[in-house]
């Protein structure tokens, strides 16, 4: 019996090193991201990170966060941010440079863990999913509208602009119409 | 005061031919102890088990029971349940509940007795039974012995007036089972409680009764008291099968056709023979004992234990078994005569010491050559080596292990069972059978084996006299097969009446071995009741026959 | 080496929801690690001296672990140590692994002290009364299952001193514990048979049955079971109020040690080692009565 559960949790630590592989960067070399330099001519895109709705809905936050530390005063985590576009580009591409170049904390599931065959974003800054309240996570908005698939499917054309913002309601407080299943 | 009365009762199964029990008709007096014995099959267990409305099978019934004075019908639920008390004949199945304190009071909590009335009960009755050293142990740490015993404080707890008990010794050994008797003695005398018993081993009860009950065949054959019984039974038949159950003393009596009183127990038939017979002029002097050259199992210094921590129980066990011989180890509880056996079956390992099965060393024997017509062991409990639904599936299934083609499977079989006698029980299932019958077809399955060497563990336990009987014709006819048989038993009669040499085992090693007349007349308490009685006039004469055939001869000579 | 063991069975209960609880629901470390050394000191009192190193190593592999998986999973945390494909390795995770380890072993260790105390008995007075015919049918269970562990052993054993399926192979061992399984349904029908008939021939099924047990509530039961209440209680305020709220993510926050914190530490402590100054103090009264003759 004994045996058995260590023998179990040995195998799930072995898996996991298998699928993962051992892929080991230091913290310098995460962040160290080239961006390029933007050119008249090279195409952009535009990026923001938001977490607005939060601060109305301060009561049903994680008591751990409840700091300007993690929930900045103004709710913005990184303001309006152009971004040169390179070939093939999705909404995670950019967001993904966009943090590392910021030094920016963020946890995601990959595309080949989940249902969706997508990357799905479980935290930004310390704010995860159900962090505020049980609806609550991120989702993203490109020029204005939510689209209803995940984040690294979507690849972008020049001078779209991206808003990645935190919703403590299913997204009906970001103006999201299509509720139910969630973003990314 | 009649405290019983049973009126031409008759009693018949649904779709039997048979009445089970036919016009019985009998009463029984408060205080008396009343003993039951019949073959099995005659009716004695449904008998017992009308007697107790909660318990009556189903069935046509015809008669009237009743209990004092009230017919059975009437009788009220609570008084039937706690005023007839009733012992089954398995001490294991017989348990309810998990702990020994709980069981006593189980009996209590179902007629709604409050808890300090049962606990002054329980209290009481653990006390009388000695069961205060394991009252809160788990039922399931106990000896078959302690068992039987809580079962029986268990069913005294409620304060019955009568007590039946069905066949409650034949799960248990020697020792214990005189232990039980003794205490059902013990109550009868003391608390004047009435007892209905059935019972095999007639040799202990036979003296302590007021009155028998013989049956057979449904009907009362005899019911009398013990003294007058044996020598009736043999004026109706004189080849009577009960007639061999009887105790010692009154069979070497019934033999001899002298006029006197019928002798009980081992002192009166001692005084008996002394009486009428005297020590003769020279003793005879027992054959030299032949043995075949060939040694079929044989232990050198031998130690096993069962784990680490525990204690050796075979400390340096050394015997020789030679090819063709019948080999009975005898001992006390506990001392490793199962381990011995055990050890010689390849089940468990001796961690030091040789063993050799004709003449190879065990670990010589891999896979499963070991028990491929060459040895096998018979169990204490033959309903363990039966795993299918009808004795023939289980038969069927040996011979396709051992890749007979099917065209001569039946033929085999039904040569084993006519030898055995038991192509009746064929297409039964294994665990409707009687204690005699499941002996006997696993005995029959063993031998489709085709074993040289045979191992049994107790075969005798729970059987009636007959059955023992069948047993013993079934091991002659094997032996002169020239099969080897080792047999662990408690019973000296039947080790002395079968076996070519016999064996004491006492703290992991054998003692003695030699020729059961030797063996026997050097032992003066681990020996037969008829070498008892008979021991200062002819020391080495060992079985009832024995003493029979040396009083004979002595008569002859006069 | 069982003196706890000896009260009430409801005084134990109330011991072991308040420990157990609290181990579950409260995630101050010094909560957490006082629990740990408790449960130690418990497990330690009540096993045999033979089971000890198994346990230690058992015990410690499965901290390790425990604490190992939780940092690939979770990566919360200000401080990122380095990055496994592309996902932060964080200190906090670390901490909270280990945190969860100790929880972990913790718990399991108190749940073994439960077993090994809490034995059937206890249990089936204790909810016999509300669940009278399902305490009698649990105690026949406990009953029943040794009963068919040495049953299904002794078909096992007498099936293979017939040659059957005596090989090592696991094709066959399987097969044999199939056969095996069928005979024993056989058996525990015509098993259940018997007790059905024993129990029958005892009065079961007559109106009115009642409860009957060993237990009896002492006045040091009621001592016990008041020091186990108010210690209990004050933890769980402490909790409650958020006094000593711990939070791991995603900055490990200072451990308070204000006055009221300090208490309900001091009274968690002394919860935990209840079982240990039990066995101590009757040790010294044992002593004390045996110098004394």
């Amino acid at each position: 019996m004994k045996k058995d559960i260590l023998a179990i949790l040995c195998i799930i630590l072995l898996v996991v090193v298998v699928i993962n592989g051992t892929n080991i960067q230091s913290v310098d070399e995460y962040y160290l991201t080239h961006i390029d330099d933007i050119t008249p001519d090279s195409e952009t895109v535009t990026i923001s990170i938001r977490c607005n709705t939060i601060l109305d809905n301060y009561d049903d936050l994680d008591p751990a966060l409840r700091s300007e530390e993690f929930v900045p005063a103004d709710g913005v985590i990184l303001p309006p941010t152009k971004y040169v576009l390179r070939p093939g580009d999705t909404v995670f591409d950019i967001l993904d440079r966009a943090v590392r170049y910021n030094k920016i904390q963020m946890e995601y599931q990959g595309a080949d863990k989940n249902s969706f065959g997508s990357v799905y974003i479980q935290g930004i800054h310390y704010l995860y999913e159900f962090s505020c309240g049980p609806y609550s996570g991120w989702m993203y908005r490109v020029d204005g509208e939510f689209p209803n698939y995940g984040c690294s499917k979507y690849e972008l054309k020049d001078g779209q602009v991206i808003e990645w913002i935190y919703t403590c309601n299913l997204g009906e407080d970001v103006g999201c119409i299509w509720m139910g299943d969630e973003e990314s | 005061m009649e405290i019983l009365r049973i009126e031409n009762l008759s009693f018949q199964y649904p779709q039997a031919e048979k009445k089970a029990v036919d016009g019985v008709s009998l009463a029984i007096n408060s205080g008396e102890f009343v003993v039951v014995c019949g073959e099995s099959g005659c009716g004695k267990t449904t008998l017992l088990k009308l007697l107790k409305k909660e318990l009556s099978p189903v069935g046509e019934k015809s008669g009237s029971i009743l209990y004092k004075g009230i017919p059975q019908e009437e009788l009220d639920k609570r008084t039937s349940a706690s005023e007839i008390g009733y012992v089954l004949q398995n001490p294991d199945n017989q348990l309810v509940t998990d702990k020994v304190w709980h069981e006593l009071a189980f009996g209590l909590e179902n007629l709604g007795v409050p808890t300090e009335i049962i606990r002054r009960r329980v209290g009481e009755m653990a006390s009388y039974f000695g069961i205060q050293d394991w009252f809160r142990k788990k039922t399931d740490e106990l000896s078959g012995g302690q068992k039987q015993l809580l079962n029986l404080a268990a069913v005294m707890v409620m304060q019955p007036k009568i007590l039946i008990l069905d066949e409650p010794t034949s799960q248990l050994d020697p020792i214990a089972a005189s232990d039980f008797i003794a205490t059902l003695q013990k109550l009868n005398r003391e608390l004047g409680l009435t007892i209905i018993l059935v019972e095999h081993r007639l040799e202990e009860v036979f003296p302590v009764a007021n009155k028998i009950l013989l049956m057979d065949q449904g009907k009362i054959l005899l019911y009398d008291a013990p003294r007058e019984l044996g020598q009736e039974l043999r004026n109706i038949r004189s080849d009577h099968h009960m007639l061999l159950g009887l105790p010692s003393a009154v069979r070497i009596y019934n033999a001899l056709n002298i006029c006197d009183e019928c002798p009980l127990t081992v002192k009166e038939g001692r005084d008996f023979l002394e009486k009428h017979f005297h020590e003769p002029d020279e003793q005879a002097v027992p054959a030299e004992y032949v043995h075949s050259d060939s040694i079929a199992v044989e232990l050198e210094k031998v130690w096993f234990r069962y784990e680490k921590d525990l204690p050796d129980i075979l400390r340096g066990t050394t015997l020789k078994v030679y090819q063709g011989e019948f080999y009975c180890i005898l001992g006390g509880n506990g001392t490793g005569k199962t381990t011995t056996l055990n050890v010689v079956s390849g089940l468990n390992k001796a961690y030091r010491g040789k063993v050799l099965i004709d003449g190879k060393p065990i670990k010589s024997y891999k896979g499963n050559s070991l028990y491929r017509n060459n040895l096998a062991f018979l169990p204490q409990n033959p309903q363990t080596v039966f795993i299918k639904d009808s004795v023939r599936e289980d038969f069927t299934e040996v011979l396709a292990g051992l890749d007979v083609p099917k065209s001569q499977r039946s033929e085999r079989i039904q040569g084993v069972a006519e030898r055995i006698g038991i192509t009746h029980l064929l297409d039964k299932n294994p665990y409707d059978l009687s204690g005699g019958e499941q002996q006997k077809c696993a005995i029959a399955k063993i031998l489709l084996l085709k074993p040289k060497i045979f191992l049994m563990d107790e075969p005798t336990k729970g059987l009636d006299a007959y059955s023992k009987h069948t047993l013993q014709c079934i091991l002659e006819d094997l032996k002169r097969e020239g099969i080897t048989i080792i047999m662990v038993t408690h019973d000296v009669e039947f080790a002395a009446e079968n076996a070519d040499r016999c064996a004491l085992f006492f703290d992991g090693e054998i003692l003695s071995a030699d020729i059961p007349t030797k063996f026997f007349s050097e032992n003066n308490f681990y020996t037969t009741a008829a070498n008892r009685m008979a021991r200062q006039l002819w020391p080495s004469a060992v079985t009832c026959s024995q003493v029979v055939a040396c009083c004979q001869e002595q008569v002859a000579q006069s | 080496m069982k003196a706890f063991a000896n009260y009430h069975p409801a005084v134990l209960l109330v011991y072991f929801i308040s420990v157990l609880g609290t181990v579950i629901f409260v995630s101050n470390p010094v909560l957490q690690i006082t629990a740990l050394l408790g449960g130690i000191l418990f497990s330690l009192m009540l096993q045999k001296r033979s089971e000890i190193p198994g346990n230690i190593g058992f015990y410690t592999a499965l901290f390790l672990m425990a604490a190992i998986l939780n940092p690939m999973f979770s990566h919360n945390g200000v401080t990122p140590l380095f990055f496994l494909n592309g996902n932060p390795v964080t200190y906090e995770a670390i901490i909270r692994g280990i945190a969860i380890a100790v929880m972990i072993v913790g718990f399991l260790l108190w749940c073994k002290c439960y077993s090994e105390i809490m034995t059937s008995d206890k249990f089936l007075y204790l909810f016999g009364k509300a669940i009278p015919r399902f305490s009698l049918i649990l105690a026949m269970i406990l009953r029943f299952v040794p009963m068919f562990k040495r049953r299904w052993h002794s078909v096992k054993r007498a099936q293979k001193a017939m040659g059957f399926y005596s090989t090592k192979s696991y094709v066959d061992r399987i097969r044999n514990g199939i056969r095996v399984f069928s005979a024993m349904i056989a058996w525990t029908f015509e098993n259940t048979l018997e007790t059905s008939l024993s129990m029958k021939a005892r009065g079961y099924g007559i109106k009115g049955r009642t409860n009957f047990t060993l237990f009896r509530f002492y006045a040091h039961d009621a001592g016990i079971l008041n020091v186990c209440v108010l210690l209990a209680a004050l933890t769980a305020v402490g909790s409650v109020v958020g006094e000593i709220t711990f939070y791991y993510y995603p900055r490990i926050t200072q451990l308070s040690l204000s006055p009221f914190a300090i208490c309900v530490y001091v009274a968690f402590g002394a919860l935990s080692f209840l079982p240990f100054f039990i066995e101590v103090k009757e040790a010294l009264v044992w002593k004390y009565c045996v110098s004394k003759i």
